[in-house]
């Protein structure tokens, strides 16, 4: 089992630098997901770590082995593709096949490891197919099959399930969890559907903008984002950004957002500690804010309820103060219609603070 | 039926017999007498092989001394002659054709002059360099050779293939042939097992249509051979000369010569049609 280490990768094309120098490690069968939005370098990343392009700068380890200029057929890396690539004059037993053959395997140990993978993958019945007589779910296992097959030390996913639509992607990624704990390999899967990371990944680097702004387990990256980009990116409905000044007057720290106020005496130092302006940036993700029917303490806000989308078991309430909108997903409260007042509560523990100027978390 | 099926039927048979009517003509002509060589007559008067026959004898003097034209030599030679030379030099052109093609599609090699560079040597009419070929051709001994003719073909036909050949090339996913690098296979194995395969419609196309060009191509053979290395297309100008005119046998040999093409036509055709977009998920 192998270790893959990336430092300093960078990657320039021409007058663009889709990868600015970014460093991680994914450990012994550990699942590291790229995560962001397209054009954030995520690809281009996995691409050089498989060979198909050459870093400008950086290293990247096997181990301990510098694999920066060996050939992509030399590395020991399987990727599956994006459309998954799955050759279309090649029956599925050829498929698999295929890589063995070339690294002129005898004939009876290319057959049962095939009739291996085929049973591993539940191919076993479509073997002499070709591709265009394969459903998605085959053909997605038939590419990760052969991935596999040459026992890769790595295994990359390039977003695999970006092609499908809605309801396959679902089945498939959990059918994909499953046989990422049969096969426990080193992988990077690089996507930009934060449920597909949060599913998949034991860990999650997120990419913006040829960088890493954050690399943590799914639950550390969901809450607690180091970044304003970060807590934008996860999170369905995303999180609520408020944009308010930090201000002490009568001995009390508050957080004045014009319409409102937050009492933060109890985490004022850490503010002044670790922010260059006052000007800041609150953060609250929608299932973190209570709504009541009748103000309940004196931190309750009264707004307004302009909007309201059912999803069934629960719904997003848009609530308007002033110019602001905020949203709130919670179960359905009974009596609460479009123009009803109602108060709402944040979570104090669960608020975060961003800084304006450096876009860093506070809290 | 209304009117305008009508009219497209109509529409069909004026282009069936403005195709079909020289072949026609010619299947009448071979089996005509000499006698009955300039009447209009499609249908023979009288049924005769004579034609065919006297094509494969090449001791009497065809049609008899009233006819005789200039040449009294069989076809087999040159028939052997155009199948070797026509195929030797469609290999190579699509070879080298293939290995150009795959070059500039996916390592841009050359630039973009390379695709245009090519073709430009069609962009002469073949009559302004036939004659300082025939000077080179006679400094270097590849007068009435099988080998000069095959490597003036080659090179007159290969920026078909490169131009075909591309066009294939460029609609294959580069991921298959990533995936295949990945899966350990080198450069070359990529290419033989991946791309090759994949693209064996248009290699048959390019081949056809190059088969097709060599084949029939008078002007240069006419030129640069004159009697081991002679093509058909050249022996049966030979029948019509200046002395005699052959038109029955002349007839009978041109069907002879579009024998293969027709077989080869039609072994082919079920290749041509190709699709890249199976296996794919897009």
């Amino acid at each position: 089992m192998a270790k893959l280490f990336v430092k300093n990768l960078r990657k320039v094309f021409g007058e663009l630098e889709a990868v600015k120098g970014i460093s991680f490690n994914v450990d012994e069968k550990e699942t590291l997901c790229l995560l962001g939005p397209s054009g954030c370098g995520k690809t281009t990343t996995l691409r050089c770590i498989a060979g198909l392009e050459i870093p400008t700068s950086g290293e990247i380890y096997i181990n301990s082995t510098l694999i920066n200029d060996l050939p992509p057929q030399k590395r020991g890396i399987g990727l599956v593709f994006q459309d998954y690539a799955v050759f279309p004059h090649m029956t599925v037993y050829d498929n698999l096949a295929f890589g063995l053959q070339v690294r002129k395997m005898e004939k009876s140990k290319i057959d049962s490891k095939v009739k291996e993978i085929a049973r591993l993958l539940d191919l076993e019945n479509v073997l002499q197919r070709y591709a265009k007589r394969l459903s998605l779910s085959e053909i997605q296992r038939v590419a990760i099959g052969r991935a596999i097959a040459v026992d890769p030390e790595i295994l990359l996913l390039d977003e695999p399930l970006s092609n499908l639509d809605a309801r396959t992607r679902e089945k498939m990624r959990t059918e994909l969890k499953e046989i990422q704990m049969k096969v426990g390999i080193t992988s990077v899967y690089v996507t930009h559907d934060q449920l597909e990371a949060m599913t998949l990944a034991d860990r999650i680097a997120v990419m913006n903008n040829g960088l890493i702004e954050q690399i943590g387990k799914p639950s550390e990256i969901y809450d607690n984002p180091k970044t304003l980009f970060v807590a934008r990116f996860i999170g369905t409905p995303s999180m609520n950004f408020i944009d308010c000044s930090f201000i002490e007057k009568n001995g009390k720290a508050i957080i004045d957002a014009s319409e409102f106020y937050l009492d933060v005496s109890d985490i004022s130092s850490i503010i002044k500690e670790k922010s260059t302006t006052s000007e800041l940036i609150l953060g609250c993700r929608s299932e973190d804010i209570i709504i009541e029917t009748k103000k309940t303490s004196p931190d309750s806000i009264e707004v307004e309820v302009k909007f309201i989308e059912n999803l069934g078991a629960k719904s997003i309430y848009h609530l308007g103060i002033g110019e602001k909108r905020i949203l709130v997903k919670t179960h359905i409260i009974p009596g609460i219609k479009i123009g009803s007042k109602v108060w709402i509560l944040f979570n104090k523990n669960k608020i975060h603070l961003f800084d304006k100027k450096t876009n860093l978390a506070i809290i | 039926m209304n009117f305008k099926q009508i009219l497209r039927y109509i529409l069909l048979i004026i282009v069936a017999l403005w195709t079909l009517g020289p072949v026609v003509w010619m299947i009448s002509l071979s089996l005509k007498p000499p006698a009955e060589w300039y009447s209009a007559n499609i249908i023979p008067k009288k049924l005769i092989l004579d034609n065919y026959i006297n094509l494969f004898n090449s001791s009497v003097p065809i049609g008899g001394t009233y006819f005789m034209t200039s040449i009294a030599e069989a076809i087999t030679v040159p028939y052997i002659n155009s199948l070797i030379i026509a195929s030797i030099s469609t290999v190579f052109a699509v070879l080298i054709g293939f290995c150009t093609a795959y070059g500039v599609s996916r390592y841009k090699a050359g630039g973009t002059f390379t695709l245009f560079f090519t073709l430009l040597t069609r962009m002469l009419p073949g009559a302004t360099f036939v004659a300082p070929l025939l000077v080179y051709y006679s400094t270097f001994g590849l007068i009435d050779t099988h080998i000069g003719l095959i490597l003036l073909y080659t090179a007159v036909t290969l920026t078909y293939a490169i131009w075909i050949l591309k066009g294939y090339i460029d609609e294959i996913p580069l991921e298959w042939e990533e995936a295949a690098l990945l899966e350990g296979a080198a450069p070359w194995t990529v290419i033989t097992h991946v791309t090759f395969p994949l693209i064996r419609g248009g290699i048959l196309a390019s081949a056809l249509f190059i088969f097709i060009l060599n084949w029939t191509e008078f002007l240069f053979a006419l030129v640069l051979s004159v009697t081991k290395a002679i093509t058909l297309p050249v022996q049966i100008s030979l029948y019509a000369s200046a002395v005699g005119r052959m038109y029955g046998s002349q007839a009978a040999c041109g069907l002879i010569a579009t024998i293969p093409m027709v077989i080869l036509g039609y072994t082919i055709q079920r290749y041509l049609v190709t699709g890249f977009t199976f296996g794919r998920v897009r």
